[in-house]
């Protein structure tokens, strides 16, 4: 059982998930009590933003992470690198995402980014906004055109392709001779730095700037650490749903036990970040960085609270021991939980400065309207979250039929079956 | 551990060695008279930490007025070495900790002195507030102990508090584990000793007789101590960190501190463990534990560390100039063009441009680049801690505050007392201790010893492809 085959009824499943997740993405854009609903629509850009950002750095982190195991020679990954370089390519449909969320730039269908509002960079407009207008050089449609479609291309075309390319090819090759492997360390070398610079611009713009007077050093790398232990969550649940269709008979409990270490050590690793950067602005007490947390915690007590509670507190205590580390059960458990967890983060993230500009660009002060789909995930939500996840896997298994599961061609397979954690 | 290697793997143990040959080559220097460079090196580390505590001394005795601080920047060289050292303490903890729970092999090779580095490395850099604070004989004040001084108590709100707490803990637990790990090499010393000698180190060993519970126990406390020292690693340079970013001083308040200290530090400890191996593999003829492989994987270390701190300089530079903020642009536009422009150059050379050689694989696996490297890292590494503190603190909101800081003999005088310290512990260390983990190394023999590498290996190797796992049964 080497050979995935994708079953039709798991495309069923996932399709009606798909159908689902349409249906509540076109329902939000009628159901919204956001200030100018009927015109720009927030909540179903908002919630498109939300999951295309999401699972895009979902399939950017998987290709990051393929770069830095075959840069530091881990052995142990050789077993699952399948698993990653399938999300990786998600990457495309990443692009297709984003690149509606570009053209609803330019076409002003949403007020995601005040910055892209008509004249606010304008000297003597009525909604000229002086903060703003300094930071034009970097938030303005054409930039945000050019990274955006930019990077992500280099990012599939140029790393996500090739090394996936090189990795099957690795598969007939044989084991003798490793020039394949040897070409497959200089893309992965050099993805590292270009990733590393690049996706903090991509950050910036994509999530920063929704609330553009507000910045922090830390945001870039905060988000990169959730979409990996988003992405570390989905391997472990993609593991253990192919396992339990017999396939990836290679992969034991000792990988189970190493996914489960690092989930537990990125989770700790993100509250470590996120108590950085919260501490550091609570503590110095800058009226125009603590608007950033006090609005969240005060006005969105459910986001704030239920991001540490689910990202911090149940990994931690479920993953402390040994033995959960390792039985499919509690893993599964503490990834799924991990999982929503962290689309719970880039909700919390994005929704409440979208609310916090629309209410503020009218005037208004003191607390923000309550408004049902930017509080907390609702119903609708729910389903489109399910719809994205049934679309990644839809393209995931589509991409698991077209290799082979064991790629005994790599050199460190033999290694990575016979792994100890 | 796995038997089973990738032939495509570096051998990390050459020359062909047996058990027996891996103790003879380690143990004997500390059972050798030492030889005239260590003596000559040890007159001079002795010289320049009598120096040091000169300077010390006249401090004390005539107070901080013997430094150049002023009004303006009450932070100087003091704080920057303390910095400085502390981030050089973090590569042994490191290489023992997080590399011993991600299973890195080639950490064996390196890891003893590292820990021993960390080790001297925080002492030099404790030295630092403790002679800051003035009277030195108060400083037993900034423990929260019991006290008799009434509702007088310590600052908790303090970051400079919280430093004391960080770095006693690593302190602490980074001898543990650097002794834990040298119980088993004591007992290998022990075993070869005779009379008073014997004696001492059986003392050192805990009666050490290698027995199956030991090694369990060992082991265990290994890994309880790993667990403990990494998140410990971490903390050290994050609070280290808050002492700046909690402020609101213009380019101090930045939220991507802690991680990006935690990275510079990484960074230049590694220098420093290059710089020391270099040598010592040379003057001890350990070229076949320490090998170019090693070497090797720590340049790789150094560029991605060195990498994440230019990510981090050019993240700072940025958001200076995406937060509209005045205050913090000038900040940035002062360390880049000001009067102190020439460290700001001098950090981004060092640590950001010149690590970048090392895409080059044969740079990599340069004795000789790599030694220039690890003292050019460090150099930048310094650079980097003055332009944060110094620059910064040069020029204030008030123009009429604004002054120009540089160092009394004094304050030179006691940070090459912090190098005649360091070295003169470091001297000790590799003539009473063996300076590679002789039980770790020897548990990589089987699997990463020469005769056992590479071509060698692709027999068993292949065989292994094409058998399940020995565990298969169990998993579900």
């Amino acid at each position: 059982m080497n050979q995935f085959t994708f079953e039709g009824r798991e495309k069923s499943v996932l399709i009606g998930g798909m159908i689902l997740g349409l249906v509540c993405l076109v329902l939000s854009f009628f159901i919204d009590g956001s200030p100018h609903a009927s015109e720009i629509h927030s909540r179903f850009w908002t919630n498109f933003l939300h999951n295309a950002v999401f699972f895009t750095g979902i399939a950017f982190v998987s290709l990051f992470a393929i770069c830095a195991a075959i840069s530091a020679y881990a052995g142990w990954y050789a077993v699952i690198k399948r698993i990653w370089e399938a999300y990786s390519l998600f990457l495309i449909v990443g692009l297709v995402m984003m690149t509606v969320i570009v053209i609803g730039v330019w076409g002003h269908f949403h007020h995601l980014y005040h910055w892209a509002g008509e004249g606010v960079t304008t000297v003597g407009s009525e909604t000229y906004d002086a903060v703003i207008a300094g930071k034009s050089g970097f938030l303005n449609p054409t930039f945000y055109t050019v990274a955006t479609i930019g990077f992500l291309s280099v990012f599939y075309f140029l790393f996500a392709v090739p090394i996936r390319r090189m990795s099957i090819s690795e598969d007939k090759a044989g084991t003798a001779d490793y020039a394949i492997h040897r070409k497959i360390k200089v893309y992965a070398a050099a993805f590292l730095p270009i990733a590393a610079f690049s996706s903090c611009a991509l950050i910036w713009l994509w999530m920063m700037s929704i609330e553009p007077h507000w910045y922090s050093t830390m945001y870039a790398w905060y988000t990169t650490a959730s979409w990996f232990v988003s992405a570390l969550a989905l391997t472990l649940l993609t593991i253990i749903y192919l396992k339990s269709r017999g396939f990836l008979v290679d992969v034991t409990d000792e990988h189970i036990h190493d996914l489960g270490k690092l989930l537990f050590a990125f989770s700790v690793f993100w509250t470590y970040l996120w108590f950085s950067q919260f501490m550091l602005i609570w503590y110095a007490n800058v009226g125009e960085e603590t608007t950033y947390f006090k609005t969240r915690r005060d006005e969105y007590p459910v986001l704030f609270f239920g991001n540490l509670i689910m990202n911090f507190g149940l990994p931690f205590l479920i993953l402390m021991r040994n033995d959960t580390k390792r039985k499919f059960g509690t893993v599964g458990f503490a990834a799924a939980l991990v999982l929503f967890g962290h689309w719970w983060d880039f909700f919390y993230m994005i929704k409440p400065g979208v609310i916090k500009e629309l209410s503020h660009a009218e005037g208004a002060h003191g607390a923000l309207p309550s408004v049902a789909g930017f509080d907390y995930p609702h119903l609708l939500e729910l389903g489109i979250f399910i719809g994205f996840l049934s679309l990644f896997f839809y393209f995931v298994f589509n991409q698991l039929t077209k290799a082979t599961l064991r790629p005994a061609g790599d050199p460190y397979y033999a290694e990575s079956i016979h792994h100890h954690s | 551990m796995s038997a089973v290697v990738s032939p495509i793997r570096e051998p990390l143990i050459t020359g062909s060695k047996t058990y027996h040959q891996i103790t003879e080559d380690i143990v004997s220097p500390t059972e050798r008279v030492p030889n005239a460079s260590w003596v000559a090196g040890f007159i001079l580390s002795i010289a320049t930490l009598s120096f040091g505590l000169f300077c010390i001394g006249y401090t004390i005795w005539v107070g901080i007025g013997t430094w150049d601080l002023n009004r303006t920047i009450g932070w100087g060289w003091d704080i920057t070495n303390f910095v400085w050292w502390i981030g050089i303490g973090h590569a042994g903890t490191l290489i023992s900790a997080i590399l011993l729970l991600f299973r890195q092999k080639w950490r064996t090779g390196v890891n003893r002195a590292a820990e021993a580095m960390t080790i001297f490395a925080v002492m030099c850099a404790g030295l630092f507030p403790l002679i800051h604070m003035g009277r030195i004989w108060l400083a037993f004040f900034i423990f929260p102990y019991p006290n008799t001084r009434g509702p007088l108590w310590v600052n908790f709100n303090s970051p400079l508090l919280w430093d004391v707490f960080a770095i006693s803990t690593y302190f602490t637990v980074s001898l543990l584990f650097w002794y834990t790990g040298l119980v088993p090499d004591f007992a290998t010393v022990r075993d070869r000793a005779k009379g008073l000698r014997k004696n001492i180190y059986n003392f050192l060993s805990f009666g050490w007789t290698g027995k199956a519970k030991h090694w369990q126990r060992w082991e265990s406390l290994s890994l309880i101590l790993a667990g403990l020292a990494t998140p410990l690693v971490l903390s050290v340079h994050t609070i280290v960190s808050f002492d700046f970013a909690t402020s609101v001083i213009p380019g101090w308040h930045t939220t991507i501190f802690p991680p990006y200290f935690v990275a510079g530090a990484i960074f230049s400890g590694f220098a420093m463990v290059l710089t020391l191996m270099i040598i010592t593999r040379k003057i001890l003829k350990l070229e076949d534990y320490i090998t170019v492989n090693h070497i090797e994987s720590m340049n790789k270390v150094i560029l991605l560390t060195g990498t994440i701190v230019g990510t981090a300089y050019l993240t700072e530079l940025f958001i200076a100039w995406y937060s509209g903020y005045i205050y913090e642009q000038f900040a940035f536009y002062n360390r880049a063009l000001g009067v102190y422009w020439w460290s700001y150059f001098g950090m981004m050379a060092c640590n950001v441009l010149s690590p970048q050689i090392f895409w080059i694989k044969k740079y990599r696996r340069s004795i000789f680049i790599t030694f220039f490297m690890s003292i050019f890292v460090n150099i930048g590494m310094w650079f980097e801690r003055f332009v944060i503190i110094a620059t910064t603190l040069a020029r204030d909101y008030l123009p009429s505050s604004w002054s120009y800081y540089v160092p009394t003999w004094v304050e030179i005088g006691i940070y090459l007392g912090t190098f005649g310290l360091f070295m003169t512990l470091y001297l000790i260390f590799v003539r009473v201790a063996p300076v590679v983990a002789i039980a770790e190394v020897k548990s990589i023999l089987k699997t990463s010893g020469d005769q056992y590498a590479q071509e060698n290996a692709r027999s068993n190797y292949d065989k292994m492809l094409n058998e399940k796992p020995h565990h298969e049964e169990h998993a579900h």
